[in-house]
């Protein structure tokens, strides 16, 4: 059975409002036989909420170090430096003198 | 329904016994996939049903321990080969997948028609269980409908082979437990045995037909719970070899 070979990728959630994280992946001929294998190997022991059943072919991949790992320094992208802490405690401090009122 | 009288009792435990046989044997058969199913996905899929069936005898067996005063494993590994109650259809051996596939469809759909029709019971006990049962018993048909569909279009001589083959036994999942009158008096069973093979049949005429599938005329067995087989008396000596072991044992 060659189209057995099609590949599913499988995305599970644990509880409502959770992100849904990749699981792994099953091997199926066609959707409706990926989701009952996503189901047995995801699901069967109550341990998912919802799952993705997604076909490999469909995901777009992106791993060209080029873009994702450029050889300049990028420190000031990252958001590290800005110090927010008094920031944080002069709100929390407004918040609560707001609410006392 | 909280006291049975006697006559009711005996047909209820009759009953229970027949549904739970049914589930603990064909889960036996079908676990004999475990490591040899035709996918490595599928492997996991069958083992897993039938670990649902198993399952669910244990607890029917459990409701008709509590009626009969004895316990669950007493029941399935303490009685003789001869004593089992499960559906002739299911005296087969395990043979190949078409024939795995082609009994547990019919198995899978008989069983839905007679689980609708007990969650419907008077026995409140009964109905609770079988409502349970429902939901994870709509997942093994919706697997048993999409394999018959796979093989009618893939190997659809050799599905229809084994569907002739396992037919006539099929019919045997219609055999009236001993007191089916009881049972229906006190509506324990709402609808009899014959009312629930026509709406079975009524169901799997427009599938067959759909996929050019056959139907052989066949009647229900009157003796199609009590037959065994050489087949079965080997599986029944695999499942309490175990039990048998050690008499009395706690496991």
């Amino acid at each position: 059975m060659a189209e057995s070979d099609r590949v599913w990728e499988v995305f599970r959630q644990e509880s409502e409002g959770d992100p849904m994280i990749h699981g792994g992946s099953v091997r199926a001929p066609d959707e409706e036989l990926a989701m009952h294998y996503a189901r047995e190997f995801y699901g069967r022991r109550q341990e998912s909420h919802r799952l993705w059943v997604v076909p490999r072919e469909a995901i777009t991949e992106l791993d060209d170090p080029d873009l994702l790992q450029p050889p300049f320094d990028r420190s000031f992208k990252k958001p590290g430096g800005y110090i927010i802490k008094h920031k944080l405690e002069a709100a929390k401090a407004r918040a609560a003198s707001e609410k006392g009122e | 329904m909280s006291e049975l009288d006697a006559v009711p009792r005996q047909a209820l435990a009759e009953l229970l016994l027949t549904v739970a046989d049914d589930e603990f044997v064909i889960g036996f058969w079908d676990s004999e996939w475990t490591g040899i199913a035709p996918m490595l996905e599928e492997d996991v899929a069958m083992s897993s049903i039938s670990q649902d069936e198993i399952g669910h005898a244990r607890a029917l067996y459990e409701l008709l321990a509590g009626l009969t005063d004895t316990d669950a494993d007493a029941i399935a590994f303490g009685r003789p080969a001869a004593d089992f109650r499960h559906a002739a259809l299911l005296n087969h051996a395990r043979t190949d997948w078409a024939f795995t596939v082609a009994r547990r469809y019919l198995y899978e759909t008989a069983d839905a028609v007679r689980l609708a029709a007990l969650a419907r019971s008077s026995y409140a006990p009964l109905s609770e269980l079988v409502t349970k049962m429902r939901r994870e018993e709509s997942y093994h048909l919706l697997h048993m409908d999409a394999w018959l569909r796979r093989l009618a279009a893939a190997a659809h001589d050799r599905l229809a082979s084994a569907l002739e083959r396992a037919w006539p036994d099929a019919q045997a999942i219609f055999t009236p437990p001993a007191g089916e009158a009881a049972l229906l008096e006190a509506a324990i069973l709402p609808d009899p045995f014959a009312a629930l093979h026509e709406r079975w049949l009524g169901q799997l005429r427009p599938v067959f037909a759909e996929l050019d599938l056959p139907i052989v005329s066949a009647a229900v067995p009157s003796d199609g719970r009590t037959r065994r087989t050489d087949d079965f008396a080997w599986l029944h000596g695999e499942f309490t070899s175990v039990a048998g072991s050690e008499a009395g044992a706690t496991w």
